[in-house]
């Protein structure tokens, strides 16, 4: 299974839950945020660039990484 | 101008106020912007031909914030 890795710049738990909102609100996600390496790692239905508009909304830098094969 | 304060939840530290305040900021109307983590609210003022409280409640929802509007 692959997943899509973003950088976003949070920095803290209120950024990461304004993350897991947005991403909620967006739907048909499954994710995982690795907040200490300001990294989201996401598997969707949506493509690349919805998500990453829709992480850009939280108002945080967010950038595209990659693919990266999950366990 | 108008002014209107808005209860937001979900903000944790100075960076979740500062990201509120700079994404609000760029809209179209905002003459200003003020968020306090300890008072958990945004006072915004704001150009009533542009803006309304409920397109800028919903402009800190979309960010991942808990937004309501007092009465
Ligand atoms: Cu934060
Ligand atoms: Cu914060």
């Amino acid at each position: 299974l692959q997943k899509h890795e973003f950088f976003v710049d949070m920095t803290c738990e209120g950024c990461s839950n304004a993350v897991t909102r947005v991403l909620h609100r967006l739907g048909g996600v499954n994710f995982d945020i690795d907040l200490p390496n300001k990294k989201v790692y996401i598997d969707s239905e949506h493509n690349v660039d919805t998500l990453l508009e829709t992480l850009k909304k939280t108002g945080k830098n967010a950038s595209y990484l990659g693919e990266k094969s999950a366990q | 101008a108008k002014s209107v304060s808005i209860s937001v939840e979900g903000m944790t530290c100075s960076s979740c106020v500062q990201s509120i305040e700079q994404h609000l900021g760029k809209m179209n109307g905002i003459h200003n912007i003020k968020v306090s983590l300890e008072d958990k609210n945004a006072v915004v003022i704001y150009d009533s031909k542009l803006q309304t409280p409920v397109t800028l409640q919903e402009a800190i929802c979309d960010m991942g914030f808990d937004a309501t509007l007092a009465d």
